[in-house]
């Protein structure tokens, strides 16, 4: 049986949840950490409203409305499985990134080897300079 | 016939941006599930598989106030689908290619064809689809519904049906285009606070369009729905030209609570 721990760091709201069973090889969960520590960062900027970071084992959320989470995850997920199925369509290769525009707010999903984190924002925080700083 | 107009000024509009921009590999418009109006490269199977995976993500996007647009960055191409006047059109380019380009020019060609086309053919494109307006339904939908060919289309569209429309509309005066535009800061002691500047191209097209008639006032209007009428001039500098572009005084700016970066519509005043 699984067990799962549930533990809060960062900030309140943050929820971090891992999977003890499963060995994750070191460097994906260092590329995991360093992500985290990123956004993390990021989640402070003006117009940032809160993050998603997941890969096979782990996951670290943390969003200002928290009752959001299920859709925002939702959406994000079917973000990433459209991608593929798009991908596979138009032979445009691997989806480094989603950006989906809403009328009130945008999404930026990128995906990191395994990881996958989607970062909320509103509609005129500046996307691009997030993504640099995920992606470097 | 009127939708089949429409469906030819999509068409002829999506060889246009294709023209212009080598970089879109497909384009293609598409209404709810309805492909509308396809390039040749793109295949039925294909744009509906896209529209399929494109409303599995709108039927998700409540928590972010519905969708506007959606870009796939993959490591050797772009897939973006935007919504434009009630239509969704996909373009897919090569990694190389200039977003802000193609998504200005968009933004700017389609919605001035779709308004010229709406006034020589006054149709409602919102109560129904092209599609389901064709005149003679062969009841498989799928093959019905796709305007294979501009050529067709060509052929079907009477052009005494829109010499007659003419004469309806007066003297025909078009409706003046809305064109959207991305604001940009406007600063400097000589610069009048109740003058905006519009890509020349853009000007060009409304003096195109209203060959002796004057304009010299604007309608802008930001996407909040704050509005302000003003005087305007096109922007000079070629460097600007034809990326969809309007400078405004700082002080006009905060009167419509807009800022560097966003979008607003102008609408020239005709006189």
């Amino acid at each position: 049986m699984v067990k799962k721990k549930k533990s809060t760091d960062e900030t309140e709201t943050t929820a971090v949840i891992t999977d003890e069973t499963a060995a994750p090889a070191v460097e994906e969960d260092r590329t995991f950490t360093s992500l985290r520590t990123k956004l993390a960062e990021i989640n402070n900027c003006k117009g940032v409203l809160g993050y998603i970071l997941r890969n096979a084992t782990s996951a670290t959320i943390d969003l200002k409305d928290p009752t959001k989470l299920t859709e925002y995850a939702i959406l994000s997920s079917q973000a990433l499985d459209s991608g593929k199925e798009i991908s596979e369509l138009f032979h445009i290769g691997d989806i480094e990134n989603i950006l989906i525009e809403g009328k009130d707010i945008k999404a930026l999903c990128i995906t990191i080897g395994e990881n996958k984190a989607s970062i909320f924002m509103e509609r005129d925080a500046a996307h691009a300079g997030i993504l640099r700083r995920v992606s470097h | 016939m009127d939708n089949e107009a429409y469906a030819f000024a999509l068409k002829n509009t999506l060889k246009e941006i294709k023209n212009i921009s080598p970089n879109i590999s497909h384009a293609f418009f598409f209404k709810e599930e309805k492909i509308l109006a396809k390039d040749e490269n793109t295949d039925e199977e294909t744009a509906n598989s896209t529209v399929t995976a494109f409303n599995a993500i709108t039927e998700r996007t409540n928590a972010i106030g519905g969708l506007e647009s959606v870009t796939f960055h993959g490591t050797s191409g772009k897939v973006n689908i935007t919504c434009i006047n009630d239509f969704y059109l996909a373009t897919i380019t090569s990694k190389e290619a200039d977003e802000k380009y193609i998504n200005t020019l968009t933004r700017v060609l389609v919605p001035t064809v779709l308004k010229l086309v709406e006034k020589i053919h006054p149709v409602s494109i919102d109560q129904d689809t092209l599609t389901t307006e064709k005149p003679e339904p062969t009841g498989d939908n799928n093959a019905g519904e796709i305007i294979e060919d501009a050529e067709v289309c060509e052929k079907e569209l009477p052009m005494e049906e829109t010499a007659a429309a003419e004469p309806e509309s007066e003297p025909l005066l078009p409706e003046p285009p809305v064109n959207q535009l991305m604001v940009e800061n406007l600063s400097g002691l000589l610069v009048p606070s109740d003058t905006v500047r519009i890509d020349s191209a853009v000007t060009a097209q409304w003096k195109d369009l209203y060959a002796d008639k004057k304009i010299e006032k604007v309608d802008v209007e930001t996407l909040n729905g704050k509005t302000t009428r003003c005087k305007f001039k096109p922007i000079k500098d070629p460097k600007h030209e034809g990326k969809g572009i309007i400078q405004i005084p700082e002080k006009m700016q905060l009167t419509l609570q807009t800022k560097k970066g966003e979008l607003v519509t102008a609408k020239p005043v005709v006189e």
